[in-house]
């Protein structure tokens, strides 16, 4: 009811990472009964006016993961206000400003990229829900070349694991073929842009390059949606997108065809954004 | 039964304006009532305030709970029905005759913002298996009339009752709830997935004829997006009628909250500290839509809906949550096969058993989320997950009068009988299960399916089919009869015909299910 006094939240906190700033703060007691809790931002300020203009999201959680920022470093200033189960409204939290981490897709030069970094993988085959189509449509993995494939023919929205029972409970291999014109002089960087992944067993892969195992790559635990939907940016979305980027060691790339691997030996799925690798 | 009553005890443990305001939805002293009375006078309430229509529920042998929440504009994005931000007195009157002439109980409550102007009034010292009306005064408006029944006391008595789940609106029209009305019963038992939670799509809407706006294409996380999709449900008329025509007894599966979601763990990668924030706005909802008694309403993230009605004579109900406290989905066969492994929980467990071994009634019926029959050993969110609490269950129904498990969850009719080993197909029937389809969940559906395979493997399963509709049953002395009963379409309109497609006697003291013709 109007006038009533409804808790503000406390301990806001933010931590900035790769194409998203995560908040969390702490939730009011329960005997407050939360309707939800209503996050405010504003790009590039010290500070957010609280109005329906800049409402990011509404969320019953005291978290809230503001994705898809894309690769360069985005400032925004956030503020919280809790909404109870009649509508009444707190005072706004206090304003906390926090920056995402700047993305090598953002300050690297691209060699070999598949997808784009948007936080949609619906430019991707069988996207954004035809993962049933997929034994038969890549029945030996994906075999990608750059300059030659399209991503809407070649490249599987979904990359499946040995725990999909609809892709045969089997490793999962995909390769990326790429031409050097010579041997790249600066650090190597892969860039791995997912927008959802199995939220319990997104697993891990192995990556290999040019027959040299480089290492493991583990994935976070998506929200087991973007077997269904293929767009992260969507108001609302459930989707829960994560970011892989890390370098290479030297000396493993040459002039003419190369080939990047990644077998899919542990887990279930992971849903492709982008691939690429990048020159920094 | 469950003490649902709000007490001295009960007020005494309320405090504050929240609090108050959540007793006052259920009863209105009159000094409140007269407060609430004088800040609203003069103050408009809009026109229509009925929009979600008015219910009954967890009827006693002397009482019942009404319910009707208003709202006249029931798709108010803010989940709030139109409705201004203050308390409004709500008036109500129950009565032996349609025509309200004599009126045998008169009540108030007060429908606060907090329960989205939701009231619950409890009724009592009603006479036992009586049918009376009811309906409610907001100012000048008058709501539609509901009839409601209280549960019999007598041995000898007839029972009639309908069971129903999973009610996809987006999937089809509620045809079966047409049908249903028709059919003079005395209770409605709900089994679960009265909404779904996902966001509606051009992919998922099937109902021909319908159309949503935009705020209704997200999965639903918040109080309002709750409250809202409870909203879209009710505008369905059938549905409406049916809640009309007679008390519904309700529990809950898992898509009151998320899908397939046990205890404090989602499938969907949200943490179990995080998802409890949603289990509350979840079981909030659910208290704030139906017709349930007091002892419903959460207290933060926790809420308590298994229960029991009937004094013993003809039946007692025993009402499940199989969501809430069970141990997270086996991860492997070790998990599987503990011992101490709970889809129940420990105190629930205790709780029916010992309401099974003391029940004097002549049957005792367990309304259930989820199958309870062995069907095969990877449907882990069913009880084929929790195989030692089913043998549990198993023991204890050997201990009580005629027990019969209803369950919803799997969109088919299956009619099942229950082996007191299922390692053993030719061990004894130590009950049946009366599985019944859902309302709408899966569109038209048809007799046999992918699935059917798995389930008539088994000489216990007596019937599979999977269309739409509802199981009626009815209770006497002698015998329980069971008609499953079906509509060939549900998306394209709601004129389908009824059909049934099975009928069985179980004679009391002799557990199984014969087929009539």
């Amino acid at each position: 009811m109007s006038g009533r006094h409804v808790r503000t939240v406390t301990g806001l906190r933010a931590e900035g990472q790769l194409g998203r700033i995560v908040l969390d703060w702490t939730p009011v007691p329960w005997d407050t009964v939360v309707d939800h809790y209503a996050v405010y931002g504003a790009p590039d300020a010290a500070d957010v006016e609280v109005s329906p203009a800049t409402l990011l999201t509404k969320t019953v959680y005291p978290r809230f993961v503001h994705g898809s920022l894309g690769g360069n470093a985005r400032r925004f200033a956030y503020r919280v206000v809790t909404v109870d189960a009649a509508g009444a409204r707190s005072r706004p939290s206090a304003p906390l400003a926090a920056s995402s981490q700047v993305s090598v897709t953002s300050t690297g030069s691209p060699l070999a990229v598949v997808g784009r970094y948007d936080g949609k993988g619906l430019e991707f085959a069988l996207s954004p829900n035809g993962y049933s189509r997929y034994p038969a449509t890549f029945p030996n993995g994906v075999d990608f070349r750059v300059g030659t494939d399209a991503p809407g023919t070649g490249w599987s929205y979904l990359q499946p694991g040995p725990a999909d029972s609809w892709a045969g409970r089997r490793t999962h291999t995909f390769r990326l073929r790429f031409d050097l014109t010579a041997a790249p002089a600066g650090e190597m960087w892969l860039a791995i842009w997912l927008i959802d992944s199995h939220a319990t067993i997104p697993g891990s892969a192995v990556l290999d390059v040019n027959g040299t195992t480089v290492d493991r790559l583990r994935f976070e635990g998506g929200a087991t949606r973007g077997s269904l939907e293929g767009d992260a940016t969507v108001p609302g979305t459930r989707l829960r997108p994560s970011y892989l980027e890390r370098p290479l060691p030297a000396g493993l790339f040459r002039p003419g065809e190369n080939v990047l691997t990644l077998v899919k030996d542990e887990g279930s799925w992971i849903a492709w954004d982008a691939i690429g690798l990048f020159e920094v | 039964m469950t003490e649902p009553r709000l007490n001295r005890r009960t007020f005494l443990q309320l405090s504050g304006v929240s609090s108050a305001a959540l007793a006052l939805g259920v009863a209105a002293p009159a000094e409140a009532l007269a407060a609430v009375e004088a800040t609203a006078a003069g103050e408009h309430v809009p026109d229509g305030v009925f929009g979600l229509g008015v219910a009954s529920g967890d009827p006693s042998t002397s009482s019942v709970v009404l319910w009707t929440r208003l709202a006249p504009q029931p798709l108010a994005p803010d989940g709030h029905g139109g409705m201004p931000p203050r308390p409004v007195p709500v008036r109500y009157e129950v009565a032996t005759d349609e025509s309200f002439r004599q009126v045998v109980r008169r009540g108030a409550a007060v429908a606060s913002p907090e329960l989205a102007h939701s009231v619950h009034p409890q009724v009592d010292r009603l006479e036992p298996g009586r049918e009376y009306f009811y309906r409610f005064h907001v100012g000048r408006q008058v709501s539609p009339t509901g009839r409601t029944k209280t549960l019999p006391a007598s041995a000898d008595a007839v029972f009639r009752f309908a069971t129903a789940s999973c009610q996809a609106w987006y999937h089809g029209h509620f045809t079966a709830y047409r049908h249903l009305v028709a059919e003079d019963v005395d209770a409605v038992v709900f089994l679960g997935d009265y909404i779904y939670e996902y966001g509606i799509t051009s992919s998922n809407l099937w109902r021909q004829g319908a159309a949503v706006t935009p705020e209704h294409g997200v999965e639903i996380q918040t109080l309002e997006q709750f409250r809202l999709r409870y909203s879209l449900f009710k505008t369905d008329p059938h549905l409406q009628a049916a809640h009309a025509a007679a008390p519904w007894i309700v529990t809950w599966d898992d898509h009151e909250v998320q899908n397939n979601y046990g205890a404090d763990g989602s499938r969907y990668g949200v943490s179990p500290e995080h998802f409890v924030h949603l289990r509350a706005v979840g079981y909030r909802a659910f208290y704030e839509n139906l017709p349930v008694s007091l002892s419903a309403l959460p207290e933060g993230p926790d809420s308590t809906v298994y229960r029991r009605f009937g004094d013993g004579g003809l039946v007692r109900l025993h009402v499940l949550d199989t969501r809430q406290y069970r141990d997270p989905l086996p991860m492997d066969a070790a998990d599987q096969n503990r011992e101490d492994w709970t889809i129940l929980g420990t105190d629930q467990e205790a709780w029916l058993y010992d309401g099974l071994a003391t029940s004097p009634a002549r049957w005792n019926v367990i309304a259930n989320g989820v199958t309870v029959a062995a069907i095969t050993t990877n449907r882990t969110d069913q009880w084929d997950g929790y195989p030692a609490n089913r043998r549990r269950l198993l023991a204890a129904m050997q201990t009580t009068n005629n027990p019969v498990v209803l369950t919803g969850d799997i969109h088919r009719h299956v009619a099942a009988e229950l082996k007191a080993d299922f390692a053993d197909p030719a061990s004894a029937t130590v009950g049946v299960e009366l599985i019944c389809t859902s309302i709408a969940s899966d569109g038209d559906g048809a007799p046999t399916d992918a699935y059917t395979p798995d389930w008539v493997q088994h000489p216990y399963v007596k019937l599979y089919d999977g269309r739409r509709g509802y199981v009626h049953v009815t209770l006497t002395p002698e015998a329980m009869t069971s008609e499953f009963k079906i509509v060939p379409w549900v998306e394209a309109d709601a004129t389908a015909p009824l059909e049934t497609v099975a009928r069985f006697v179980t004679p009391a003291g002799a557990p199984g299910l014969e087929r009539l013709p």
